[in-house]
């Protein structure tokens, strides 16, 4: 009876140690290495399925779209890239599965153009420090994963708290010296909107701010356009996803509120333009990636490359933004000489500097900054079309 | 006071969409004993199916047709298919049932029409002034069509023979088959009843806010609260209740805090119901045994 005991208990142990490898939940004693010859094994998480997957799904497709031609054209010095692609429908849980499933069975070398900020947070401990497996050209994200740099975390986008001071910088410049910031209430929101006031400050002494927060996922805009005009501003910056921008849009134009409005990258989005329709007319914006409209040999060639081999999605910002970022890590890993490990990479980063995609900010990166830029577009609504106001722009410093 | 008139007014437009929500599921409820979680989906699914005709040139009202129709054919297949089999008395596998299959839908629309919001026509462009506030004409179409629908229901179910018929299986389904009230036909046209109305709330939801996969889940949540408030049992109360939430919301939001505008509508539901269990219009039911 004992020994059957005991033989029961042998096979749940094999089965439990079996199980745990398979999740792999025991801790990564390296990175994988490279041989120096096979495909690069990359891989991301990407929510492309619920609320957010609107935002994955273009995100992944215009990514898809830039692998593809680049192994078509002969991929990072020779070497293909797979680029390894999980649903973690914005789920904390579901990613760091997904991660799991990238690092223990994929073998990926690094997480490249992920997306979900609070999903992405939960799968850093076991990435970044169980697995040491660096996370780049992240979509989206906070100043605190970068304030202080994390050793294996770089980003490519300017930050939400940059481009709120670039917005205020551009309504200063404007000549606007009193403005509404209308901005949902979590904190995530609510950090970046009270980023407007110091800087438009420093931008003029004599300007002024007054916060209007709304609740996330308000469809109704009435109550805040009578609080705006209430406020007596000459300019109304809105932190806001780009479905509630187009709604507070609506609501102002028809309550005849025709203040000049800036948005941050979020707005600045084919949704904003299709959901306000006529009302998004001079609507502004700060954008991560230049106007889908541009006319230069780059962004032409993104838009030749999305019609090929993504021919139903629109060349827009949505897919320019995974494009942009799968552009800026094929610059970055040309530069490696040798094995393309998670070693490599990582050291690559440190010393990448003048990252010229031609669709995003040139990006420079170091030991001490991890976050490639703090430029922004400015793009404006004009005949129901993103246009670009010059070129990229320098976030105001925020210390 | 015209952004007093503006916000109230605002907010009864919402609430009727809310109220038409809460509509269909209480009469589903009543008739079924199923609480309707994929409701929402359903009607989003018939919104896309809308969306198609509109774009075929045929026109919104056209589309407000056939988002119906869909919204009702879809409805009644997965409650002969999916829940009819289920028998009786099934109150939580029904629940999970409809759970699920408001995840597949969803995951149906967001493949064939992908993820991206679109935007969806009013059934009636232009504003209305009041002062110097203005109304989107869309608005007041929202609570006239609302209104009338409710009516027609109030109509139906106190003024007419299958009205009655659908009331007696409400309280008794076995009952009124006892008596010769055919219990699954009124079953049918509950949930054909039910879909039609989810659909028009749709129809009429979608131009705010534009055309989304998951457009519908907060609007079905306020529905729920508002039939919590006003009885789960009672078609008024549902109406009412739905209009409640959404003339509150927009006045906490005005008038309180933003921050503190579903806290503040939800706390007084709460409050509501910790003093009145069965909602305000709702009657004392006792466990089956």
């Amino acid at each position: 009876m004992l020994d059957r005991r005991t033989g029961v208990l042998a096979v749940l142990a094999a089965v439990l140690a079996l199980v745990l490898a398979a999740c792999g939940g025991g801790p990564q004693s390296a990175a994988p290495g490279d041989d120096g010859s096979g495909p690069i094994t990359i891989g991301a998480w990407i929510p492309l399925t619920g609320a957010q997957a609107a935002s994955g799904v273009p995100q992944m497709e215009g990514a898809k779209a830039y692998f593809s031609w680049l192994n078509e054209n002969g991929g990072i010095n020779g070497r293909q890239v797979d680029w390894i692609v999980k649903d973690n429908a914005y789920d904390p849980q579901q990613t760091v599965q997904a991660a799991r499933a990238l690092i223990g069975q994929d073998e990926v070398v690094a997480i490249v153009n992920a997306n979900g900020v609070a999903p992405s947070e939960a799968a850093f401990p076991f990435v970044l420090e169980q697995s040491e497996v660096p996370i780049v050209d992240h979509y989206g994200g906070i100043a605190a994963w970068y304030d202080p740099p994390r050793p294996l975390l770089f980003g490519t986008q300017t930050l939400y708290e940059d481009q709120a001071a670039a917005m205020a910088q551009w309504a200063v410049e404007s000549g606007a010296r009193r403005l509404v910031v209308v901005h949902d209430d979590p904190k995530a929101f609510a950090d970046v909107a009270a980023q407007i006031g110091p800087a438009a400050t420093r931008a003029d002494g004599s300007t002024t701010t007054t916060a209007v927060p709304v609740k996330l996922g308000t469809t109704d805009f009435a109550p805040a356009v009578s609080q705006v005009e209430a406020a007596g501003g000459d300019a109304v910056m809105l932190i806001l996803p780009a479905p509630e921008a187009a709604a507070y849009l609506k609501a102002a134009q028809l309550q005849g509120v025709t203040l000049p409005t800036y948005g941050y990258s979020p707005t600045a989005s084919s949704t904003t333009v299709t959901l306000a329709g006529a009302a998004a007319e001079g609507f502004r914006a700060v954008s991560l990636v230049r106007a889908p409209t541009d006319q230069s040999p780059a962004m032409q060639q993104f838009r030749e490359v999305m019609a090929t081999y993504a021919p139903s999605q629109p060349a827009d910002f949505s897919t320019l933004l995974g494009y942009a970022n799968a552009a800026v890590f094929a610059e970055v890993v040309k530069t490696i000489q040798g094995p393309v490990t998670a070693e490599s990479i990582v050291e690559a980063y440190r010393g990448a500097s003048a990252v010229d995609t031609g669709v995003a900010p040139t990006m420079s990166f170091s030991a001490d900054q991890h976050v490639g830029t703090r430029d922004v577009q400015r793009v404006t609504v004009r005949d129901g079309q993103w246009n670009a106001e010059g070129d990229f722009v320098s976030a105001p410093d925020r210390s | 006071m015209e952004q007093l008139f503006l916000v109230v007014v605002s907010g009864i437009a919402s609430g009727a969409v809310y109220g038409l929500l809460g509509l269909g599921l209480v009469i589903i409820y009543r008739a079924t004993d199923v609480v309707n979680f994929a409701l929402a989906s359903m009607a989003t699914l018939a919104v896309y199916v809308a969306l198609m005709v509109v774009d075929r040139g045929l026109g919104v009202w056209a589309g407000l047709l056939a988002a119906v129709l869909v919204a009702v054919v879809v409805g009644l297949l997965v409650r002969e298919v999916l829940l009819r089999p289920l028998g009786s008395g099934r109150l939580f596998a029904a629940l999970v049932m409809t759970m699920g299959v408001s995840l597949v839908i969803e995951a149906l629309v967001s493949a064939m029409w992908g993820t991206e919001p679109r935007a969806f026509p009013p059934l009636v462009a232009g504003s209305v002034s009041f002062g110097s506030a203005a109304l989107a004409t869309q608005d007041l179409v929202v609570i006239g069509v609302s209104a009338a629908a409710m009516l027609a229901v109030g109509w139906l179910f106190t003024r007419t023979t299958l009205g009655s018929a659908m009331r007696a299986a409400a309280e008794s389904a076995t009952t009124a088959q006892i008596i010769g009230v055919p219990a699954q036909k009124v079953a049918r046209i509950a949930w054909a009843l039910g879909l039609g109305l989810a659909a028009l709330a749709s129809v009429l939801y979608a131009p705010r806010v534009g055309l989304a996969p998951m457009v519908l889940s907060a609007p079905l949540f306020r529905a729920f609260a508002g039939i919590f408030l006003g009885g789960l049992t009672s078609m008024h109360g549902a109406v009412i209740g739905g209009v409640t939430i959404g003339v509150l919301e927009n006045l906490a939001a005005s008038y309180v805090s933003a921050n503190f505008r579903d806290t503040f509508v939800f706390a007084l539901t709460v409050l509501i119901l910790l003093l009145r269990p069965q909602g305000i219009f709702g009657t004392r039911s006792f466990e089956r045994v």
